[in-house]
């Protein structure tokens, strides 16, 4: 048990990209609510942002409409902020996961590493499960509107 | 309610994961498995009963012992999952190097008028 606080492996999802823009633009499009509102969340669904203090202790309000017209309340705290270097925040509604988003000045470019760490690999595998899921439906209902639109032609 | 008996039951307690790691490379008799552990041999039974009714373990009788075999095929169908759930953030990305490159020319734009 002492070695799983050190190793995140199995409790972590992890991501990197280099972009083709510079570290201000990049950290502009992640630090601010006009921006990011527009590239969060899945395709098909709006966001909506009450709420975005990036500075440590701030908070951010994000609720994500789905198009079915379910909301996700998602609801985190900034728990580090270094401009042009490191965002962390923590996610306090379900699921638990601390998200460490890293940037990195290439030139013109701009390498992003992207780490969430859940609190146990059991909750990264329940909330995959319960994502893959809701994809599942979310991919029906597409192809039942698709086979829909198909039958009025 | 019937009890959940799928792989993320199997592997939601810390016994049952350890109890997995020690049939993974090969079979263990089910009292040498239960001498590792401090919890009692009917708690034990009971772990691997649950990993049997899972589809992770099968108990083969050999003579007066009792030999637990691990079948991890099923394992695959949580990194499935995972592996899922990444590409959702994927897609997010992909996103955002969308919009940076609208946001680039629309910046652009302004900066030649």
């Amino acid at each position: 048990m002492e070695n799983k606080k050190n190793n995140t492996k199995d409790r972590e999802l992890f991501l990197s990209r280099t972009l083709n823009a510079p570290v201000a633009l990049v950290w502009e499009m992640w630090t601010e609510p006009e921006h990011i509102v527009n590239w969060w969340g899945p395709n098909g669904f709006t966001n909506t942002i009450s709420k975005m203090e990036t500075k440590p202790g701030g908070e951010w309000d994000l609720v994500m409409h789905g198009p079915d017209g379910t909301d996700y309340v998602n609801k985190s705290i900034f728990r580090e902020v270094v401009l042009h270097k490191r965002i962390v925040f923590e996610h306090v509604s379900f699921p638990h996961f601390i998200t460490t988003v890293e940037f990195e000045a290439r030139g013109e470019q701009t390498f992003l590493t992207w780490r969430m760490v859940f609190d146990s690999a059991e909750i990264l595998e329940e909330v995959a499960k319960k994502h893959g899921a809701v994809e599942g439906m979310k991919q029906n209902a597409e192809k039942l509107e698709k086979y829909l639109a198909a039958q009025n032609v | 309610m019937k009890a959940r008996r799928d792989v993320y039951q199997a592997i939601a307690d810390p016994t049952r994961r350890m109890i997995i790691n020690m049939i993974a490379s090969q079979p263990h008799n089910v009292n040498t498995i239960a001498e590792k552990f401090d919890v009692s041999r009917q708690a034990v039974s009971l772990h691997i009963q649950i990993l049997v009714d899972c589809g992770l373990v099968v108990v083969k009788q050999q003579g007066r012992e009792r030999f637990c075999e691990a079948h991890l095929e099923q394992l695959s169908e949580v990194s499935h999952w995972v592996g899922q759930y990444k590409k959702h953030f994927e897609k997010k990305l992909d996103a955002l190097e969308t919009y940076i490159e609208k946001i680039k020319k629309e910046r652009n734009g302004k900066q030649k008028k």
